[in-house]
């Protein structure tokens, strides 16, 4: 129990520090875009690049999220119940976002399918000959490397949300 | 079935974005539709892959930013030139306080939960009840919504496919009717429960707050004319106001220490995450209503109800008023928006900027409606007044704000008037 409250913690740390540094890039990169419009020489990636960063900052956030426990939800029902209950519906609902988590990380599994890869031997083109997956061959419009990278977003928000949530449910609601 | 696992989750108290996932897994599971399952996590990405929802955290790093550079807190004491005199003057700059706010959060429940803790101590030192003090602190979130940078309106515009810098334009006559309707119950309220007279700032004081406040304005005026006068996107003029705020807290004020930067981008990364990653969710969520045909259904239901207009405007206020009061504002509009803005345009030939405004500034009275309200009760709490206390000094708002929706719901004009 221990160990898994300090993985989920070493974790929520480099997370912390990496949404820091995608928030600070992106707002950067959208004022390149203005500079460089302004001076007439737009760079054309940058736009696509800002909301791959946005995007990468959100799916990160949302394992952040899930260990602080800090989501938005409905508590009107549970606030009313005695606190026995209330503990007991806390622990409900980290189990249920625990099957979620390792859900989406099954489903991400599935898309990406690792050992159909490893079959092609890494050759992304053989790859998509076996499995009718195109999951490795679609480009992205502007940045200049295939998609496949950019959508790791969620697989990486996957493994982060289930290693919380485990923690989660082990330690149980916080005492108020 | 499907709905049944959406209130069950809900109601348990599982997060709004998880009850959206939760709610499309079953309907896959259920429907056996397997092949569904394989796009569920690229679907997650391609529902916030949009340019329009970068504004989002831009403009809460420009509200911290803002906030902790002592911007805020500036544009506050420049206001008091104007109203620190009256009947009552601490609770316009309270309103006042709470739009500039809204700007860096990402759930209007926390907004008055941050804004109760700080602003009532202070009006209740300064002679106002308490729970008048709560009151307004509350109705305060109120003219969050219309008031530019707006969050809700930057995700309806992303939601219904429409450009945002018009929908804050759009916002601008309904924005001055609530905010003179709002002046208006302030200075009621103040006669009529005898709210301590505030103190008119010397020629000095006045002097000073002006001069220091100038330069903060800075900031609103880069947001409204950026966007006005067509110079920036709502994304580029969020950057822009973030940049401008970080120039005048550091260099004109010093106030802004470089190494609270870390912190002001986590939690701006954080708090938007909130909105984001509800977004994504509600994008497969999306599937689950297609395909139940919630959509064909309800507008079957409702074109059959009435084909008036106006008839469907009030209908949905009053659906909307339910949900608000128990889903926080900005996830009832991500979850209301697909399913009832078709329905209005195509059935009712509803503009979608006159729907846009009417459904935002509803979703926010939600909160505070009684009897479940969630807002009404987390005032209360912080603020240890009983919840119908509150409400009775916060009935004249609400009074408000819905003749202001019945206004805008009869006459679209008011909205689209300056639109295009």
């Amino acid at each position: 129990m221990r160990l898994f409250s300090r993985v989920s913690n070493a974790v929520l740390g480099a997370e912390k520090r990496v949404v820091t540094v995608l928030a600070a890039a992106l707002v950067l990169l959208i004022l390149l875009n203005i500079v460089t419009r302004a001076a007439g020489a737009a760079i054309f990636w940058v736009d696509e690049l800002a909301i791959y960063t946005m995007i990468w900052m959100a799916m990160i956030g949302a394992s952040v999220m899930l260990r602080m426990r800090t989501a938005i939800a409905v508590t009107l029902v549970t606030d009313f119940l005695p606190q026995g209950i209330r503990r007991a519906a806390v622990r409900l609902v980290d189990a249920i976002l625990l099957g979620f988590a390792i859900t989406l990380l099954v489903l991400c599994w599935q898309w990406y399918d690792p050992v159909a890869l490893i079959q092609s031997g890494f050759d992304l083109d053989v790859f998509a000959e076996n499995t009718f997956k195109f999951i490795y061959t679609e480009p992205t419009n502007t940045v200049g490397i295939r998609k496949f990278w950019i959508w790791l977003a969620v697989p990486v928000m996957a493994v982060g949300m289930t290693i919380h949530a485990v923690a989660n449910l082990l330690e149980g609601p916080v005492t108020e | 079935m499907t709905i049944a696992v959406f209130v069950l989750l809900l109601i348990l108290g599982v997060p709004i974005a998880f009850v959206l996932l939760g709610t499309a897994l079953a309907y896959i599971e259920i429907s056996g539709n397997d092949v569904l399952f394989a796009s569920v996590a690229q679907q997650l990405f391609s529902g916030i892959e949009q340019y329009g929802l970068m504004a989002i955290p831009l403009f809460m790093l420009a509200g911290e930013i803002m906030n902790r550079g002592g911007l805020m807190r500036r544009l506050i004491g420049l206001a008091s030139i104007f109203v620190a005199g009256l009947r009552g003057g601490l609770a316009y700059i309270n309103l006042l306080a709470n739009m500039m706010m809204a700007s860096i959060m990402g759930s209007a429940t926390a907004q008055i939960a941050i804004m109760t803790q700080a602003m009532v101590p202070e009006m209740e030192r300064a002679g106002y009840r308490r729970d008048f003090a709560a009151a307004t602190t509350a109705a305060g979130g109120l003219l969050a919504p219309i008031i530019p940078p707006s969050m809700l309106f930057v995700i309806y515009g992303v939601l219904g496919q429409i450009a945002i810098g018009d929908l804050f334009i759009a916002g601008i006559v309904p924005g001055l009717l609530l905010t003179s309707g709002f002046i208006v119950v302030v200075a009621v309220l103040g006669i009529v429960h005898d709210f301590p007279q505030g103190q008119w700032l010397t020629r000095r004081e006045m002097l000073r707050a002006a001069v220091r406040g100038l330069p903060s304005t800075a900031v609103p005026i880069v947001i409204v004319g950026g966007i006005l006068l067509g110079i920036f996107s709502p994304t580029e003029s969020a950057a822009a106001a973030a940049l401008a705020a970080f120039l005048i807290g550091r260099f004109v004020h010093k106030e802004l220490d470089l190494r609270e930067f870390p912190d002001m981008l986590l939690s701006t990364a954080v708090n938007s995450t909130l909105v984001l990653f509800l977004i994504a969710t509600a994008n497969v969520f999306g599937w689950a209503i297609i395909f139940e045909e919630v959509p064909q259904r309800l507008t079957l239901w409702l074109t059959e109800f009435s084909s008036d207009p106006f008839v469907f405007m009030l209908l949905v206020n009053a659906a909307l008023l339910v949900i608000g009061a128990f889903i926080d504002s900005i996830a009832a509009l991500i979850i209301v928006v697909p399913l009832l803005l078709p329905i209005a345009q195509g059935s009712y030939g509803i503009d979608p900027f006159h729907f846009g405004v009417v459904v935002c500034i509803n979703l926010v009275l939600g909160i505070l409606t009684p009897p479940v309200g969630a807002g009404l009760f987390i005032s209360a709490t912080l603020a240890k007044v009983k919840p119908g206390r509150i409400f009775v000094a916060l009935w004249p708002f609400l009074v408000v704000t819905i003749a202001v929706l019945v206004l805008l719901s009869w006459q679209p004009w008011l909205v689209t008037m300056v639109v295009r």
